[in-house]
């Protein structure tokens, strides 16, 4: 009899427990983008767009675009995919395992800024369409947001839309008032059509994840900070104001309820329902031992209690709080017409008073060059 | 023993039923989300999008390819039309290489159409020129005279523009993507032929990711 009841009980813990990839241990060495290229190599499947997206903002930020290039389209290539019948997307709505068994592809505002990125690499190489569709595919990833007046309300993006749209001969103008519209940091000037040099600034660091409720299973995001607000590159006697269009933290929080956290719900009311139900049949079955001579009734309900309270304990509702932490708190953007020829600028990045962030302020050189090819500098206050 | 055994399987078996009653996706529509399909039956893996595939790019350049050889200005032309290639123009959300729709009805055409038609090598110019400097100056053979002007004109040019409605709610993606396709005549810039495309594709990702 006790050996059955073990095996029993072993059995439930056999069939409660999950198996999680591990990584086998993170490197950090100081040199961010070779560490994250290292932990790319040892994270789990799972996890490998998390890094890719890492990676991909690093080698933009060092400048190393083809590298960018390729680890943006290393996570689009599954990001931006329909994921059905997934294995561990399987998981992840299983009792038994928390949701970061899924597969990383990132939340919205995540998947946004992969395709930001992508659509900047692609002007800079001179693929204007390309670089627009990107704009509108990130602009799209939003466009499920619980409360529709927080749908695909990216400036930066409708903005940029119309701007390739007009440079391309189209009719952007629909985009430009679209912008207007949602924009609550600085309305966006009209375009100027003969700009050659685009600037894309970044400012601050991102919105960051973390879970709260008794079981992690409420996915909750902490502000990103910023000192900056405003970059202003000056050359010469010229300044060309990129100011922020879009605050990643409101987007992120603006997103309302996920279906997943439906689910996750389910979890924590199952875990709850379980634990009870186990309460109360060891507490009836020890009742029943003191009160009655009925041993049998009473080991089997204390093993039950017991089952239940195992089942309870390995349900896993935690939310995901897997995290693209290098992402910023601000993205803006700048245009301007320069003759071809090299030159000089200081980036100056300002808070919100207008006052110059000294510590931030960098020097850039930029090539325009004679065959009227755009230049694009990607500006960051970042290097990570 | 026996009814230990029996009671102690009879409970166990009621927290089984428990445990399927109280499962955690209950309440989800599609949890594990529907495959993406589309209008046209193909074969796809489960890594899929609603965007431009390799499907798409097959389907859309034979169909071109087919339309142009029956318009009379190529079935009836006494000597094969000259074709340059132009850049199509992305309209849609979905990045693509603009080269292989191009590419690959150039390619249809040249295996099916048996010289009925001639392209341009316009992409191979900086080559073909310097090739041509290389001859004028004697520095290579030649089999004519390199002075006279032998690169041909075009008659027509082939291009095309992709157009997108795009629509992502919490029912799922749909993606409709007009292809059109144009001859235009170099000499008058008349549109000689037009033809069009259209694929829809719809799908529904797993529920973990809504």
């Amino acid at each position: 009899m006790k050996a059955s009841f073990i095996s029993s009980l072993l059995f439930v813990v056999l069939v409660c427990s999950c198996t999680t990839a591990k990584y086998q241990s993170l490197v950090y060495t100081g040199d961010p983008y070779n560490d994250a290229l290292e932990n790319l190599k040892r994270a789990p499947q799972k996890d490998k767009v998390l890094w890719e997206y890492k990676l991909s903002v690093i080698a933009l930020r060092k400048g190393l675009i083809e590298e960018s290039k390729q680890h943006l389209d290393n996570a689009l290539s599954l990001a931006g995919s329909i994921i059905t019948n997934d294995k561990n997307a399987r998981k992840a709505r299983s009792l038994f395992s928390g949701e970061s068994a899924k597969t990383f592809i990132g939340e919205p505002y995540e998947r946004v800024m992969a395709y930001y990125y992508r659509g900047i690499i692609y002007w800079m190489q001179g693929e204007l369409d390309n670089a627009r569709a990107c704009f509108r595919n990130a602009q799209i990833q939003d466009a499920d947001a619980e409360n529709k007046s927080y749908a695909s309300d990216y400036v930066l993006l409708d903005y940029l839309d119309g701007f390739i749209t007009t440079k391309l001969n189209g009719d952007g103008s629909m985009y430009y008032k679209r912008a207007l519209e949602s924009a609550r940091l600085t309305k966006p000037p009209p375009y100027l059509t003969n700009a050659n040099v685009m600037f894309f600034v970044e400012m601050g660091e991102g919105p960051k994840k973390f879970a709260t409720g008794e079981y992690g299973q409420e996915l909750r995001f902490s502000p990103g900070k910023s000192s900056a607000k405003k970059v202003l590159i000056k050359i010469g006697d010229k300044t060309i104001i990129a100011p922020a269009y879009d605050d990643l933290t409101y987007q992120a929080t603006t997103r309302g309820g996920r279906v997943m956290d439906h689910i996750i719900g389910n979890k924590v009311v199952f875990k709850e329902s379980t634990d009870t139900l186990g309460n109360a049949a060891v507490i009836g079955g020890a009742a029943v031992a003191l009160t009655s001579k009925n041993n049998d009734v009473a080991l089997g309900l204390i093993a039950a209690g017991l089952a239940s309270k195992i089942i309870a304990s390995a349900t896993n509702p935690s939310a995901d709080i897997r995290c693209w932490d290098n992402l910023p708190q601000y993205i803006g953007f700048g245009a301007a017409y320069l003759p071809p020829g090299q030159y000089s600028a200081s980036v100056e990045f300002q808070n919100d008073s207008g006052e110059t962030v000294k510590k931030l302020s960098q020097p850039i050189q930029i090539l325009v060059p004679a065959d009227g090819k755009d230049v694009v500098v990607f500006v960051s206050d970042s290097k990570n | 023993m026996k009814t230990l055994f029996t009671k102690f399987i009879q409970i166990s078996a009621l927290f089984v039923i428990l445990l399927f009653a109280g499962c955690a996706i209950s309440g989800v529509k599609n949890p594990s989300g529907v495959p993406v399909t589309e209008m046209k039956p193909d074969e796809r893996g489960f890594v899929a999008g609603t965007g431009i595939e390799s499907q798409d790019i097959v389907a859309v350049t034979d169909k071109m390819a087919r339309s142009i050889l029956g318009i009379p200005e190529i079935a009836n032309a006494k000597n094969p039309p000259m074709i340059v290639l132009e850049p199509i123009e992305n309209n849609t959300r979905f990045v693509i290489n603009k080269d292989m729709f191009l590419t690959r009805i150039r390619a249809e055409l040249n295996s099916k159409a048996r010289g009925k038609v001639r392209f341009l090598a316009r992409n191979n110019m900086a080559a073909l020129e310097r090739e041509r400097a290389l001859k004028q100056s004697g520095q290579v053979t030649s089999s004519s005279d390199p002075n006279i002007v032998e690169f041909k004109g075009a008659d027509y040019f082939l291009t095309g523009k992709f157009e997108g409605q795009h629509t992502r709610t919490s029912a799922g993606v749909s993606d409709y993507i007009l292809y059109t396709f144009q001859l235009i005549n170099a000499r008058t810039s008349e549109i000689v032929w037009e033809d069009s495309a259209e694929i829809k594709k719809q799908g529904l990702e797993d529920a973990v990711y809504r």
